[in-house]
């Protein structure tokens, strides 16, 4: 049933550009996906593994630069940068991840926000390599078999086939025994171990696959926006990653893919007071903490458990 | 009896104190074996360094033949020694059914892309978990809980949840580290009817535990330890009534000491 929703949502977010002319519609409608996407490789890593990860916004940009060197400065395809982007972030992740799995939850946040961090100085002060502050522009549109994607309305047709393979893929993985053993972790590790699983190649993957979908997602969006630079890992991102995630409740998959649309959406909707819309946005946020402290997902899920404690009585 | 457990000269230090001073004692295969001992004897410990949580400084612990000293916990579970935790561990936030499928998956051959490809393989070992599941859950009486949150249980209710994970497997050995501490008395006896019933049909079990009587009645030997070292050990009854035990447990003369143990159980 729940797949059945999602496959007609998809169906109808890929008719989006045959419904409006308007390419601020559907720009936003590419900002949503993207950012969708990469608020499900955080609840990947957050919601079902409970790693707090600040990294996401590393990978992310290191993911948008991966792809817009790869065209402007190494002379491949944005579909090669794609690629690149997600495996340089995978590689990344596993070469970061190992030493500071082993550390506590606490010590792991504090590494991946100082990597976030490690990332943008990089991304400002390489300059032979990142152009600094001034960033790439005038990156060229994508082609695949003759097609020249160099409209909003054409690029949206990308960020959609990229957004629902993606969300497939972490679909799969996430409703899958895989899946299932990341919660066990987050619930109770040394549990984990005694039932003959180690946790470390879980958690690992996780942190990797979630690092590479990031990048890839990044990477669609620079292309999406034709031009990179430091700010691209502004903490803004972040932010955004994860409120879509706590906002939808972490650990629940589809609540969180509808908070990343609904919140994309969000901040455009309330653009009718432009003075406020942010102030507004900031409000609905916390009104929806203080009314549903575990998120929608959370909050729907108390009263399943409520409904279930009531009928074997 | 042959041995299934056993351990040697087991040795383990804090800060230059000694938790444990070169205990040695064998679980026998189809046995329910106690261990006791006051607060501070080393029990928790003992069964710690056993199971891997807790590195040990000298000794062997072998199982069924092999030896697992010094390996790392989850190899330990995988080559047949389960434990539960003195404070009680499941997942509160998923289903009694998802508690008892995770204690079984390392355990079954099929990987992950058996799953994805749904073949045969995967299908056979989720109905034998299934069915394992039902079974013990039958037998710890919280069938009509199967697809709930384990979070709303009881604790008492909790700790069988934590002994029917353990049991999933079909382990070796299931060693419980205080299975009926902080249990409602009433339901002590259906934990002592359950375990009987598993041991019945074949589980070996270490146990350790503060009350007594629960010991007593439930096992076929008992080891007691003593500031890290074994103080004796023999059958319950010979335990029961061993004047160093009853001094060791509660510094009181024999008879004060035994009146006070009626009293605790």
């Amino acid at each position: 049933m729940r797949l059945f929703i999602a496959l007609i949502a998809a169906l109808a977010f890929g008719a989006l550009p045959l419904l409006t002319s308007s390419n601020y519609i559907v720009g936003v409608g590419i900002s949503a996906l993207t950012f969708t996407v990469a608020a499900a490789a955080l609840n990947l890593v957050y919601g079902f593994t409970g790693l707090l990860s600040f990294a996401q916004l590393g990978f992310w940009g290191i993911g948008g630069y991966a792809t817009a060197l790869t065209v402007v400065t190494f002379g491949g395809n944005f579909w090669m940068g794609l690629l690149y982007a997600a495996v340089l972030n995978g590689v990344l992740a596993l070469v970061i991840g190992y030493p500071i799995l082993r550390t506590n939850r606490h010590a792991f946040v504090i590494s991946t926000l100082t990597f976030a961090l490690l990332a943008a100085l990089i991304a400002r002060d390489w300059v032979s390599l990142t152009r600094g502050p001034l960033g790439i522009p005038n990156l060229p549109s994508p082609q695949a078999f003759g097609v020249v994607f160099d409209t909003t309305h054409k690029f949206y047709w990308i960020a959609w086939a990229f957004s629902v393979a993606m969300i497939a893929f972490l679909y799969a993985l996430c409703s899958s025994r895989i899946g299932r053993t990341l919660v066990a972790i987050k619930q109770n590790e040394p549990l984990v171990r005694a039932q003959g699983i180690s946790p470390m190649p879980y958690k690992l993957a996780s942190f990797a696959i979630s690092a590479a979908i990031t990048g890839a997602a990044g990477g669609v969006l620079t292309f999406h926006l034709g031009i990179i630079d430091p700010s691209f890992l502004d903490f803004y991102y972040m932010q955004t990653f994860l409120i879509i995630v706590i906002i939808g409740g972490a650990g629940s998959f589809w609540a969180v893919i509808a908070a990343g649309i609904a919140l994309s959406a969000l901040p455009e909707v309330l653009r009718f007071s432009a003075d406020f819309r942010m102030i507004i946005y900031g409000v609905i946020l916390v009104a929806a903490m203080f009314a549903m402290p575990s998120g929608v997902a959370g909050w729907l899920r108390a009263r399943e458990v409520a409904r279930m404690r009531e009928a074997i009585r | 009896m042959t041995a299934l457990l056993t351990v040697r000269d087991l040795r383990k230090a804090y800060a230059g104190v000694h938790a444990l001073d070169g205990v040695s004692f064998e679980v026998a295969a189809g046995s329910i074996t106690g261990l006791i001992g006051p607060n501070g004897s080393g029990k928790s410990t003992a069964i710690d360094c056993l199971s891997g949580f807790q590195k040990l400084d000298g000794g062997r612990v072998s199982l069924d033949g092999t030896d697992i000293t010094g390996r790392s916990a989850h190899l330990i579970a995988r080559a047949g020694l389960m434990r539960t935790f003195q404070t009680v561990r499941i997942y509160e936030r998923l289903s009694l059914r998802d508690n008892l499928a995770i204690a079984a998956q390392q355990f079954d051959p099929a990987n992950w892309v058996d799953e994805f490809f749904r073949t045969r393989r995967y299908r056979e070992a989720v109905e034998a978990s299934e069915l394992r599941a039902n079974q013990l859950v039958d037998l710890i009486g919280l069938s009509k809980y199967y697809e709930i949150e384990t979070g709303i249980l009881s604790y008492g209710q909790k700790k069988l949840v934590a002994l029917a994970a353990a049991l999933m497997p079909h382990p070796k050995i299931v060693v419980l580290d205080e299975p009926v501490a902080g249990v409602n008395p009433s339901r002590i006896r259906e934990i002592e009817v359950a375990l009987q019933q598993l041991n019945g049909a074949g589980e070996t079990f270490l146990i350790v535990e503060h009350n007594v009587e629960f010991i007593t009645t439930l096992c076929h030997h008992v080891i007691v330890l003593e500031q890290g070292r074994k103080l004796t050990e023999g059958t319950a009854e010979a335990i029961h009534t061993d004047p160093r035990v009853l001094e060791a447990y509660l510094g009181l003369s024999p008879e004060m000491a035994e009146a006070e143990m009626r009293g605790a159980a």
